[in-house]
């Protein structure tokens, strides 16, 4: 029976480039809802991710050096 | 940062020909990576370098990096005598690469993509297996490290289509 891609990567089989990823740490759980998405909703989802970022970015540079602490 | 949306749009809008690839590929298959720029492989022919010049133009391209007063032209001809571009645009930073590490020429990276549709449009964009290929050959340790998660996105998205 075929598992699904929500089962291989929340119960990775040992040996399995889902475990290997695991192992390295990356969070699979990320990657389940990653793939519900349409590839533009995804785009637009980094868009988001970019702007947020940059905007952090932005405030820290803002407020110096220090701020960073 | 780069403006997804309108800068697919300018390059749709003049037809240019041309592939996604690196960290919005990635992100496109399902990766959780954040990128901040958009990487496309361009075809070179001269008709195509024309069309990238023109839709490119009114967004001031200049190459990333280098002081803003640094004398550049932008144009077909500065495209015929390059092959790989690092620029900042109006809309943000875009890389143009005329070749990809472990793949090849233009024709080679088209033939490694898939279409997904994005804002309107069949965009092409590298495949995963293709992606790993590309990583794997470029060797830095950022593009080492993204292969643990390409592989997994690999093993489940094709397991899910046998």
């Amino acid at each position: 029976m075929s598992r699904t891609i929500e089962d291989q990567l929340l119960n990775p089989q040992p040996g399995s480039a889902a475990a290997r990823a695991r192992d390295f740490g990356i969070d699979l759980t990320l990657l389940i809802r990653r793939l519900e998405l349409t590839p533009e909703q995804r785009a637009n989802e980094l868009q988001r991710t970019m702007r947020s970022l940059a905007q952090a970015r932005l405030s820290l540079q803002k407020k110096g050096p220090d701020s960073r602490a | 940062m780069i403006e997804l949306e309108p800068t697919l749009r300018l390059l749709f809008g003049q037809q240019v020909e041309f592939v996604i690839i690196g960290g919005f590929a990635m992100n496109l298959h399902g990766s959780a990576h954040v990128t901040f720029d958009l990487d496309v492989c361009y075809e070179r022919s001269r008709a195509n370098l024309k069309r990238i010049a023109a839709a490119l133009a009114p967004y001031h391209p200049r190459p990333r990096g280098f002081p803003e007063d640094l004398p550049f032209i932008w144009d077909e001809q500065t495209l015929q005598h390059g092959t790989n571009f690092t620029l900042i645009t109006d809309f943000g930073d875009i890389d143009l690469l005329g070749e990809v590490s472990g793949l090849g020429n233009y024709e080679a990276v088209l033939a490694a993509s898939i279409v997904m549709p994005l804002y309107g449009f069949d965009c092409r964009v590298l495949s995963l297996d293709a992606l790993i290929i590309a990583k794997r050959a470029a060797g830095r340790v950022k593009d080492l490290m993204a292969l643990p998660e390409l592989e997994a996105l690999r093993e489940v998205t094709q397991k899910s289509e046998d």
